[in-house]
């Protein structure tokens, strides 16, 4: 095995927002030696923490853009992803999430798991990430660390056990004892950088035992090893750590750890516990598809000898030009080396090759499997392959939601307007679920995202980036029409009157079906020649952009052509085209469309003495209370609203409850419409085009 | 028309004939057996009848897991749209799904009182006219004579219709000699009726202990089949 692998972590740390994730990457950069002064989140002064560059993000004292930097601990090379917290931004989080071999799960020792900490959660267990806890803020009051502990158990459905219990709790939270190497560490100097290790005091010896006990049944569950060793009472420190690494990395346990980023403890305890706990690069199995052979796909394996295989994950315009981070699965690759862009398909050399710390960089000459740095000046969008010419991979696809939320945007004074395409073009490579497009019939530029805030974030950041001052409508809710019913067509298209005529005939039908199009060439007998059945297909794909009800995209169609005719001399591919038109025109109604709105999955979480107000809103809102959930003082209330009732929810859950409660929302599904608000949409958009005929 | 097929036809109605005074509002019935024998079915399916006539439902539980307790629902309505060869099936499982709201309590020992707040909340408020309450995994063991009472009173107030389960535990005999369990004979004023489930060469069958103002002991011809947990006329 390759030491410099063994020595590797990549890692992210997840976290509910405000769980102090931000003050906790800090910390870690500065007990790594990476920054020289510890800044606050909400500083008064100078700016705010190191990670969080983005003048918005520090204004909003949140973090938004995923930045990576390099830190050295105890002689191990760490990769930190630092990854937003908003449900509202969870491509950035998903697609950080690809390129991690573990994650830091930050939870508030008050809060405990909260809403967002059961998204993060999944997304960790979706893309299989092994995680560490980390329960902070023991210093506040309220602080509970054993009952956080008991949540990741029962809400995360993880086996979790406790590897520390902390010494004395919120402002008498001194130090922390570890229960692996029955010792207690205490934070002194002033930023906690010594760290002096102690024997357990007397007083909390019992405690001591009894979570080493928890720990040892939990562990044991998974590792014979353990369990004979626990039988002859001779469990080594080196035995529980072992065993404690290899449930972490194969996910069926998680080790928590606990302390107070803010009051500087517990944080090089956790260092030592990803380094310990956490996989190296060559521990996580990696796939590719192979473009050549039918998406076959294939392991990568990190070794620096082979064929390079990398993902760019992430782009970001810096003072210099484009930026590109890249996670190498395979091989290695130095200055002048030539890649290939399996998606584009372009070939480039590789010019600057930087390590990234916050918003400084170190220049290398390259870098090897399971790193992570960032090349200059390459063409590329984020979620492509770059592989060695030669090799033709593309990684896994991540998983990109819908849009569901549309805007109109429009430059406030014509000398922004370059700009403001400058922006957009920037931000649509960025993010693959922020998408632009310019409506041909209103000609108007409508931006769509995965929610309000996530626009906003970015018509914000068009003011900020970019200078440039935007006017936006009101957000539209991106509907879909959908036929219920099978319906026969039976179409020619004719025009051969003088000069070359068009002659095309399609039979067949239109159903329900399942995914989001499919076209079926059913045709015996070359009824239809060959080369006109694309024609075809593409007749069909033109009107599904446009539905004949209120002229939304249509999904879950399936076109089957089964007949046809053509004329030796007047068919073309046109003709075909416009036949396919024509049938589907005539088809469309007849399957009985109608329209589909998105449907948001919504968690509040409230006081319980709120419920009933809560409960109220969601149903004035069409919205549908799954459950609620109550432990003692908080109900967490999970409801189906359409989310088109959901704009400006966030103001008024805020003066309903004081600001008490707080929501999340993430596409669920698209349902039907009801008939009555269907009636209007349809009617509206039959407005809308007699207006536009007027004029 | 599919519900009043489905319903006339439910062995549900052919428990509620078997009873004197029926079961409405403001009332109270309990399941009773042992852990593991088919209460949280029977509860389920009660609340799938009134879902099917189109009524809402609240379903309260104590500790348990909501998706869990969706899978009951899932798992009874897939079998019970089987066996009724139900043509528009999704259209009245949304039904369903929108009829019905879970209120799951984590602690053990959650106040009745605020167990009430939230029922209330729901159908004040939240304006979900629910006229059937499922209480499953209340824990008759502790000391709940005024807890009983406060839910029989609210059932009484509000024109509801409880329906509780409860898990009997401990060494045989659990029941008296007119099958009575002991645990509910310090409550018998809050409970309207009381159904015990009991094991019988593999087959299980319900008695109905107490109707109303009468203790009896009388073997219903119900039972739930122990394949699909559903309740079948014999």
């Amino acid at each position: 095995m390759n030491g410099r692998l063994q020595r590797m972590r990549n890692i992210g740390i997840s976290a509910h927002i405000d769980s102090g994730k931000t003050t906790l990457t800090e910390r870690i950069l500065y007990y790594c030696k990476k920054i020289h002064r510890i800044h606050e989140v909400k500083a008064r002064e100078g700016g705010g923490a190191t990670m969080d560059y983005m003048e918005l993000e520090r204004e909003r004292g949140i973090t938004i853009t995923s930045a990576t930097t390099n830190v050295t601990w105890n002689e191990h090379s760490i990769n930190i992803i630092d990854t937003p917290g908003h449900v509202d931004f969870t491509i950035e989080v998903e697609r950080s999430l690809r390129v991690l071999d573990g994650a830091i799960l930050v939870l508030c020792s008050v809060g405990g798991v909260q809403s967002q900490t059961l998204t993060v959660d999944k997304q960790l267990k979706r893309y299989n990430v092994p995680a560490v806890a980390f329960i902070n803020k023991l210093d506040r009051i309220g602080a509970n660390p054993f009952k956080v502990k008991d949540q990741i158990n029962e809400k995360l459905g993880r086996r979790a056990a406790l590897l520390q219990i902390p010494v004395g709790l919120e402002d008498r939270f001194q130090g922390i004892v570890d229960l692996v190497r029955m010792k207690t560490y205490y934070f002194d100097g002033p930023n906690g950088e010594i760290v002096r290790e102690e024997e357990i005091p007397p007083e909390l010896e019992d405690e001591t035992w009894k979570y080493r006990e928890e720990l040892l049944d939990a562990v044991s569950l998974f590792s014979d090893e353990v369990t004979e060793a626990i039988l002859e009472d001779r469990v080594s420190e080196d035995l529980l750590l072992r065993a404690i690494r290899k449930g972490t990395i194969s996910r069926e346990f998680t080790p928590v750890l606990m302390g107070s980023a803010y009051r500087n403890k517990g944080v090089q305890l956790l260092l030592n516990a990803v380094v310990n706990y956490l996989p190296n690069p060559s521990e996580v199995e990696n796939i590719a598809l192979d473009l050549d052979n039918g998406e076959k796909p294939v392991g990568l394996k990190a070794d620096a000898s082979l064929p390079c295989v990398s993902y760019a994950f992430k782009l970001e315009e810096g003072p210099y030009g484009q930026l590109t981070f890249i996670r190498l699965y395979q091989g290695s690759l130095k200055k002048g080396d030539e890649l290939y862009n399996t998606r584009s398909r372009q070939r480039f050399k590789v010019g600057r090759v930087v390590r990234m710390h916050a918003d400084h960089m170190e220049d290398i000459e390259g870098a090897g499997a399971g790193d992570i740095v960032a090349l200059f000046g390459v063409d590329c969008a984020s979620g492509d392959t770059i592989c060695s010419p030669g090799l033709n991979y593309a990684l896994t696809s991540i998983y990109v939601p819908e849009p569901v939320i549309s805007l109109a945007i429009e430059a406030a004074d014509k000398l922004s307007a370059d700009r403001l395409a400058k922006a957009l073009a920037r931000f649509t490579k960025e993010d693959p679920t922020f998408r632009v497009y310019v409506d041909p019939e209103s000609r108007q530029t409508i931006i769509q995202g995965m929610g309000e805030l996530h626009l906003d974030i970015y018509v914000e950041r068009m003011k900020r980036e970019y200078r440039v001052e935007v006017v936006t409508g009101r957000p539209q809710v991106a509907y879909r029409e959908a036929i219920t019913l099978r319906a026969d067509f039976d179409y020619t298209h004719k025009k051969q009157t003088g000069g070359a005529g068009q002659f095309g005939r399609v039979i067949g039908y239109i159903e329900p079906f399942d995914g989001q199009y499919e076209f079926v060439n059913d045709v015996k007998g070359g009824h239809i020649p060959r080369e006109f059945i694309p024609s075809c297909d593409k007749g069909f794909q033109s009107m599904l952009k446009k539905g004949q009800l209120i002229g939304s995209p249509i999904i879950g169609l399936r076109v089957v052509i089964t007949d046809g005719q053509f004329h030796p001399v007047d068919s073309s591919d046109i003709a075909f085209q416009l036949a396919a038109q024509g049938a589907f025109k005539q088809a469309y109604k007849k399957a009985r469309p109608q329209i589909l709105e998105p449907i948001m999955k919504v968690v509040v979480e409230t006081p319980s003495e709120y419920a009933g107000n809560v409960f109220g809103s969601l149903n004035q809102r069409r919205g549908i209370i799954v459950s609620s959930i109550e432990d003692g003082t908080y109900s967490r209330i999970e409801a189906e609203v359409p989310l088109s009732e959901m704009f400006g929810y966030s103001t008024v859950l805020r003066s309903m409850t004081q600001g008490k409660a707080e929501f999340t929302m993430e596409f669920l599904k698209y349902s039907r419409l009801p008939a009555s608000l269907a009636e209007q949409l349809m009617e509206e958009h039959r407005q809308k085009l007699e207006a536009e005929e007027k004029k | 028309m599919v519900k009043k097929i489905l319903s006339a036809r439910s062995p549900i109605k052919s428990l509620e004939k078997n009873l004197k005074g029926g079961i409405g509002p403001g009332q109270v019935g309990v399941f009773a057996s042992r852990k593991g024998v088919g209460k949280t079915a029977c509860l389920v399916q009660i609340a799938l009848d009134r879902l099917f006539e189109g009524k809402p439902v609240i379903h309260v539980s104590y500790a348990s897991r909501v998706d869990y307790i969706i899978a009951w629902y899932e798992e009874l309505f897939k079998k019970l749209a089987h066996l009724e060869k139900l043509k528009s099936e999704m259209e009245i499982h949304d039904r369903i799904v929108r009829n019905r709201v879970i209120l799951n309590f984590r602690q053990e020992g959650m106040k009745t009182e605020q167990v009430l707040r939230s029922i209330e909340a729901l159908l004040g408020p939240g304006n979900f006219s629910a006229k059937t309450i499922i209480v499953d995994g209340f824990n008759f063991y502790l000391p709940c004579a005024e807890d009983l009472a406060q839910f029989k009173k609210f059932a009484v107030d509000r024109q509801l219709e409880f329906w509780f389960s409860c898990s009997l535990r401990g060494e045989d005999p659990l029941f008296n000699d007119q099958g009575l369990p002991f645990v509910l004979k310090d409550y018998l004023a809050s409970l309207d009726i009381i159904l015990t489930l009991e094991h019988d060469n593999d087959r299980v069958r319900l008695n109905l202990v107490k109707d109303h103002g009468q203790i009896l002991s009388k073997k219903l011809r119900l039972e739930l089949d122990p394949q699909t947990l559903l309740l079948i006329r014999i």
